[in-house]
């Protein structure tokens, strides 16, 4: 039972690591195609990606999208979250259902959905409209986290806050989102990591200046190549190191 | 603290990177073999503009764009040249100083007055064409087989066969293997294309975008592309030499792309310049050779501005036999448009 | 007070969520006439949404594809989160589990095409198996539903390992030796006490699952080789090749209608909040 864990553990393993060690073995295939035999090492691609405009402009392109549309996700998601766990509204389970509702609804129909409306109100598409789907998608996910995170520890010291007289908006950001940085950290670096990752909003709501998925999607219609590899093995690289700095300074301190 | 000032900053980068600097901009609406910066750059350089570039696929997907765009967004308009005609009479392209466009150095079969001309106006200038037909290994095929399409589904290349996922092509090339000339597509002689289309899926393995169809023929996936041509197996012709295409003795199907100004472009001369650049020889043989796809230069006096080798490829020498046997696409109206491709729609899940 | 801060949630969500899915809806009781949109209430696109067979067949590929993934996922994962949380010690846990997720990692877009890599005809797993004689001919698996599937698990496996064994952490020992104590097997405690016991967890991964997976586009599309057509495939060529707003419209209200099925034949166990 035991030995047939381990043995269940390496495959699992293997399976999941089978696609990432290709990808990155064979950025460094010298030849035309990422494909057995391997050809021999070159950094040849990694060079030619990093040369490459479009892709560096879509990188920042994805970056500012991402940060910004994640920033104003969590700004609105904290602050419908503090309204609805602290004053006892009416219809407060209505607005909760309506404030979590895109988070069961496919990213293709909320996109078709934004198009259509684009398009009838005549808005340019553009890196903007893009970044407007992204927080449809990102502001159910910032408010589920911190409306859980809120409990009566945070309730009494921002009671005592406005007891002290302090305004709400005072009160709203020396205390609350303070006592949730970690919270708040993990929804806005969840809703980064979906922005960035994020294809079919970015690919219906963009015009010129688009996402790196979206750029690396045109890469793939020109054909398998290393040079595909390689920018893949970098995105991987890159996430991974956040992933990691994340991992040891935000989450564990908080536990 | 540190967020409010953020936020208003990177806005203005963000807004600051949507118009870079002062430059002028040029929207063009193309195919794929306009993106490719060795065409694109010479001209940003000399004139000291960027043109920015969005790809379709499909004249009705490119019409559907323009259709939801505003007046002044679109600069430069590609489109299929048997459809420049539906461009303009949905108002999409303005009229062209015909004499400025140096078509009396095109192919003659290439000039299609009849198609870039409405009422005696020149909208559009044919800038690219090639063909689609059959493309090979010929390693790995008889080539003798591939002069006649029937071979194709006699059960001996069962699997081996791709089929380029464009609709009009494809079923104009089914249409001649059935004797019906492209022209004579309609409604009532579509039905008749039903079942040798569905044969031909039956016994191939893929459908599937240029991109795919030619990794699939040079990694041996396939070793039959149906729809292909030089366009297809140009671009890998140095990785490949084996690979080699055919106009059968059924005919073949000529492809040819315009280019022309958007009406309502907010920057017409630039625009015309665009297209004058794209024309001239030393786009055209950028053009020719883009890295999407590779085709014939409209421009007939483009010979010198190719390589010998960029010739041999493009079969420079076998033009007039190659126009003579080649048909045009089939020119459907919005009605046998929508029934060609919910016949294709249909096979493809079939 | 209250309302001031909840407003502009509210708002973003109704101008960007409500409003462009009630007009969603509208568009797709429109019909196209030549290029021109003819607004009305034509439930056209309906009838021929399941009247068409081309249509209906896309449905129904994306269900079988989706359903296939979802079950295998689920009883791929499981064990695999349960030897995480009981026989991987405690303190390497954080590890093993980081481990297992990384390749998420990697861009979405990125993950398809890798898998294309391993799984074509001159692909890694090709080559491997032809050069250790298990076969004579190079399976074909690219450009086949098998493709799709075996992208669309690997991805979800990971997805589900992770609500799986938040939920088999939380489970106290005290639940399975109680049951020993009461002279349950281990296969009844298993069967009985700790599967039970899962459920919200896997209930929350499977509809995540279910509701990614019918919605994906590009898995199908990179992985499927145009083999068959899924409903979001359907979707994008509408969109893409025929302009045809108002039937991708259609197509995507059935899509909604199916994924609101799952969320209430699933809404017992659904954890959503706690994700």
């Amino acid at each position: 039972m035991r030995a047939l864990s381990w043995a269940y553990l390496a495959v699992a393993y293997a399976f999941v690591f089978l696609p990432v060690v290709v990808l990155v073995a064979f950025s460094f295939q010298d030849g035309r195609l990422p494909v057995p035999p391997f050809q021999g090492f070159t950094l040849e691609w990694y060079g030619r990606v990093l040369g490459e405009r479009d892709l560096m402009e879509a990188l920042l392109n994805s970056a500012l999208v991402a940060g910004i549309s994640s920033l104003i996700a969590l700004t609105l998601g904290f602050l419908a979250a503090h309204a609805l766990a602290r004053v006892r509204l009416p219809g407060s389970v209505l607005m909760r259902g309506v404030l979590i509702a895109p988070m069961t609804v496919n990213y293709l129909i909320i996109a078709l959905g934004l198009l259509t409306v684009f398009n009838q109100a005549g808005v340019r598409l553009s890196l903007w409209t893009a970044g407007v789907g992204h927080v449809v998608i990102n502001l159910p996910l910032c408010f589920a986290i911190t409306y859980a995170a809120m409990g009566d520890h945070q309730r009494n010291a921002e009671r005592a806050a406005r007891d002290l007289g302090a305004p709400e908006w005072k009160v709203l950001a020396l205390v609350s989102a303070p006592m949730l940085a970690a919270p708040l950290a993990a929804a806005f670096f969840l809703s980064v990591t979906f922005s960035w990752d994020e294809f079919i909003i970015a690919f219906l709501l963009t015009r010129f200046d688009v996402t790196l998925p979206v750029e690396i999607w045109s890469m793939l219609r020109s054909g398998i190549s290393p040079a595909t590899n390689a920018v893949g093995s970098l995105v991987f690289l890159v996430s991974v190191t956040l992933v990691v700095l994340l991992e040891v300074f935000v989450f564990r301190r908080t536990k | 603290m540190a967020l409010k000032a953020i936020l208003p900053m990177t806005a203005a980068t963000l807004a600051a990177m949507s118009c870079p600097g002062l430059a002028q901009e040029l929207n063009a609406l193309v195919w794929c073999d306009h993106t490719d910066p060795a065409l694109i750059e010479p001209f940003e350089e000399k004139f000291g503009v960027k043109v920015n570039l969005k790809e379709y696929e499909g004249t009705a997907a490119g019409l559907a764009i323009l259709d939801q765009s505003q007046p002044g967004d679109w600069d430069v308009l590609v489109i299929d040249a048997v459809d420049v005609g539906r461009a303009v009479e949905a108002g999409y392209l303005a009229e062209l100083p015909a004499d400025q466009l140096p078509t009396q150095n095109f192919f003659p079969e290439l000039v299609m007055a009849e198609n870039n001309m409405v009422d005696g106006k020149t909208y559009a200038v044919t800038e690219k064409f090639g063909y689609n037909t059959i493309s090979y290994d010929k390693t790995k095929v008889d080539p003798a087989d591939m002069e006649d399409m029937a071979s194709l589904t006699s059960g001996k290349y069962d699997g081996r066969i791709g089929i380029y996922d464009y609709y009009l092509p494809v079923l104009g090339l089914v249409a001649l293997g059935q004797g019906i000339n492209t022209a004579d597509i309609t409604p009532d002689t579509l039905g008749s294309l039903k079942d040798p289309l569905m044969a031909l899926r039956a016994a191939s393995k893929q459908v599937s975008d240029v991109v795919s169809a030619q990794t699939a023929l040079a990694t041996g996936e396939v070793d039959i592309v149906v729809g292909g041509g030089e366009w297809l197996t140009a671009v890998l012709a140095a990785d490949n030499p084996n690979l080699d295409w055919t106009i059968p003795k059924q005919g073949g199907l000529r492809w040819a792309q315009s280019i022309g100004v958007v009406a309502g472009s907010t920057q017409p001369d630039l625009a015309l310049e665009f297209v004058k650049y794209i024309v001239s020889p030393e786009g055209q043989a950028k053009l020719a050779t883009s890295s999407c796809y590779w085709g014939m230069p409209a421009n007939a006096k483009t010979g010198d501005a190719l390589s010998m080798e960029q010739r041999a490829i493009l079969r420079w020498q076998e033009q007039p036999d190659f126009l003579k046997r080649a048909q045009l696409y089939p020119i459907p109206d919005a009605a046998l448009d929508t029934a060609m491709q919910d016949l294709w729609t249909e096979m493809l899940n079939q | 007070m209250g309302w001031g801060l909840v407003a502009p949630a509210l708002l973003w969500t109704a101008a960007f969520f409500v409003l462009p899915f009630a007009a969603m809806v509208a568009l797709s009781f429109a019909h196209m006439e030549g290029r021109e949109v003819v607004r009305g209430f034509d439930p056209g696109n309906y009838i021929r949404i399941f009247t068409d067979w081309t249509m209906l067949k896309a449905l129904l590929n994306s269900l079988e594809i989706t359903v296939v993934v979802t079950v295998v996922s689920v009883v791929l994962a499981w064990p695999l989160a349960a030897i995480i949380a009981f026989r991987v010690p405690a303190r390497w846990q954080r590890l093993a589990l980081l481990l297992a997720v990384l390749p998420f990692w990697t861009s979405y877009v990125v993950r398809s095409y890798a898998w294309l890599l391993v799984l074509g005809q001159n692909g890694v797993v090709n080559k491997a198996l032809l050069s250790l004689g298990l076969i004579a001919e190079p399976l074909e698996i690219a450009a086949t539903r098998v493709a799709t599937v075996i992208g669309f698990v690997h991805f979800f496996v990971m997805l589900l390992t992770l609500t799986i064994y938040a939920n088999l952490i939380q489970l106290s020992p005290n639940y399975a030796r109680a049951a020993a104590d009461l002279g349950a097997g281990r296969w009844q405690t298993f069967r009985h006490v700790i599967l039970p016991l899962t459920l919200p967890g896997v209930v929350t991964g499977a509809f995540l699952t279910f509701v990614l997976c019918i919605g994906d586009y590009i898995t199908p599309q990179i992985l499927g080789g145009n083999a068959e057509l899924t409903l979001p495939q359907l979707i994008m060529l509408q969109l893409g090749r025929s302009g045809n707003f108002p039937l991708a419209s259609a197509l995507s209200v059935v899509l909604m209608a199916v994924v609101t099925l799952a969320y209430f034949a699933s809404s017992r166990w659904l954890r959503l909040d706690r994700v």
